[in-house]
């Protein structure tokens, strides 16, 4: 496949991991994004002619939360999508509408900000009321029973799971974009261990897509989704994720092989490099040793650096675009860096998910 | 330090929501959890093409898009595929420590979730251990039951 016609091209990003900043409402925390991913994009908002929007009610607190949230990402005369759902296909909606020609540029947002609520009981509440709800599984439980499946077939892997865990603690603090102070960590169940935990924040993440050629282009996404049923899923080969990754590295004509970066989304550290795993990327067993000796491999620091739903695949994807273009700092992965993939899940419990392929123009 | 200015101390309020429900469970799921609560069986319906049993039971299968048919009953025995031993204290569940995970039933091809109890959680991490081995498991049906999938829970069939 070919360079479209109508190619979506990354024009600029920005992204903003805070926690409980009285200074600012969410509102105020999302315009201070959009216009700092405007100002990396060399664009105005005047140029802008659509908004997709990734947001939560359940996470926000706000019952139709985007009519408070997307003015504060432009949205005011504008062809407005609104989406509760993971930030990384908001991205993918704002670039079919610009690689069909509705659209000229788009201002892709997502936000979640832990700090107004209680994500980890909020999740449960997505739950079926009938079968799961009253069992209280949450979004981080089913990184627990998957981990266990995993353990069951690798024992006797602590060493690649500390350095694992080093690894991306390691990488976090690194990476000025993480949260420096305040946050938490969800309580997690065993066989899962507390320093495996995301850190809780506020964040907001902008993108401006657009069909005007730029430093990197969207080459290729793909979308999953497994079953409903946590009970009829196989946890461990987590089929949405792999063919959602397939997917889009097939609309890129590209293989595995052929990416020089990758940013993982996961609930937990175990989900982030279990993906390795998954993608083919780690033989059998050997994730967590990946995760931790290999470059380009989730050089954010994941979720270490600050995590909330819906915002996290629309973060991977941004942090995709900073790696390609010099722009990441302190975690910059060296050397030339061609194509990289981003990957982004929806609840409940990584129920769907996207993948999408960037590379350099 | 600066004394702070009151016109410009930033202000929080509290936010609550708790709006009320009628959730229906339509007529599969109905009697899936009334032959619970009559009959102390554990029920899953047959998927056509494929033959597969479902639990919990369930209208439809969603990965070959096509009505169920054929009422099965399953276990009550099975085996604990995954678990979770949830250490903290949630609202709303059971003082920990306690044992979550998924069992398929003899005669099932899916899981289905529940507490798993009569587990020594003396040592967590020892505990979590023993499990990995895919114990075999018995469900226990309370004796005053609701039409709830807390009507009934796994205990192990032999020590671990």
């Amino acid at each position: 496949m070919g360079i479209s016609p109508n190619s979506a091209y990354i024009q600029g990003v920005a992204i903003s991991v805070t926690w409980a900043d009285a200074e600012r409402s969410l509102p105020d925390l999302i315009f201070e994004t959009v216009t700092g991913a405007l100002s990396n994009a060399g664009a105005k908002m005047a140029e802008m002619d659509s908004v997709v929007l990734a947001a939560h009610d359940l996470v926000d607190g706000r019952s139709l939360s985007s009519m408070v949230t997307a003015p504060a990402a432009g949205a005011y005369m504008r062809d407005e999508i609104r989406l509760a759902d993971d930030g990384l296909v908001a991205a993918s909606l704002a670039a079919a509408r610009i690689e069909a020609g509705e659209s000229e540029f788009s201002v892709v947002a997502a936000c979640g900000r832990a700090s107004e609520g209680d994500f980890q009981r909020t999740s449960q509440t997505a739950f079926d009321p009938f079968m799961i709800q009253p069992l209280g599984l949450d979004e981080f439980s089913l990184s627990a029973l998957r981990l266990s499946a995993w353990l069951q077939r690798h024992p006797g892997l602590e060493d690649s799971r500390r350095r694992a865990g080093q690894a991306r603690a390691r990488r976090a603090g690194s990476n000025g974009r993480a949260l420096k102070s305040g946050g938490h960590a969800p309580n997690l169940w065993h066989p899962l261990r507390q320093e495996e935990a995301p850190c809780m924040a506020d964040i907001v993440v902008a993108a401006i897509l657009g069909p005007r050629p730029a430093r990197v282009r969207i080459a290729g996404t793909g979308h999953s989704t497994d079953s409903s049923n946590v009970g009829d899923r196989d946890l461990l080969r987590m089929p949405s994720l792999a063919q959602a990754a397939e997917r889009a590295l097939s609309s890129a004509s590209m293989q595995s092989r052929d990416i020089d970066l990758f940013e993982l989304e996961g609930a937990t550290l175990f989900d982030e490099a279990y993906a390795l795993e998954v993608l083919g990327l780690a033989a059998p067993g050997q994730g967590f040793a990946t995760y931790a000796d290999g470059t380009g491999i989730n050089p954010s620091g994941g979720g270490a650096s600050g995590w909330c739903y819906p915002a996290m695949g629309l973060v991977r994807l941004a942090e995709c675009y900073l790696q390609l273009t010099g722009q990441a700092q302190g975690v910059q992965v060296p050397g030339r860096l061609r194509a990289a993939l981003a990957t982004g899940f929806s609840p409940v419990g990584a129920q769907s998910h996207g993948a999408m392929v960037l590379v350099t123009a | 330090m600066q004394t702070p200015d009151p016109i410009s101390k930033p202000i929080t309020i509290a936010g609550h929501w708790n709006f009320e429900y009628r959730y229906f469970a339509g007529a599969v799921a109905s009697r899936f959890f009334n032959e619970i609560k009559i009959n102390r069986r554990i029920m899953g319906t047959r998927v056509p093409s494929t033959g597969r049993v479902l639990v919990p039971a369930r209208s439809f299968c969603d990965a070959s898009y096509e009505r169920t048919g054929e009422w099965v009953e399953v276990g009550p025995e099975g085996t604990l595929d995954i678990f979770t031993i949830v250490a903290a204290k949630f609202p709303g569940l059971p003082d920990p420590p306690f044992v979550m995970g998924y069992v398929t039933l003899d005669g099932a091809d899916t899981a289905v979730l529940n507490y798993v109890r009569g587990v020594d959680l003396t040592d967590i991490e020892a505990a979590g251990n023993k499990l990995m081995a895919k114990p075999r498991v018995r469900a226990i049906f309370s004796d005053v039951r609701e039409g709830r999938i807390t009507d009934f829970h796994f205990e192990l069939i032999a020590p671990i």
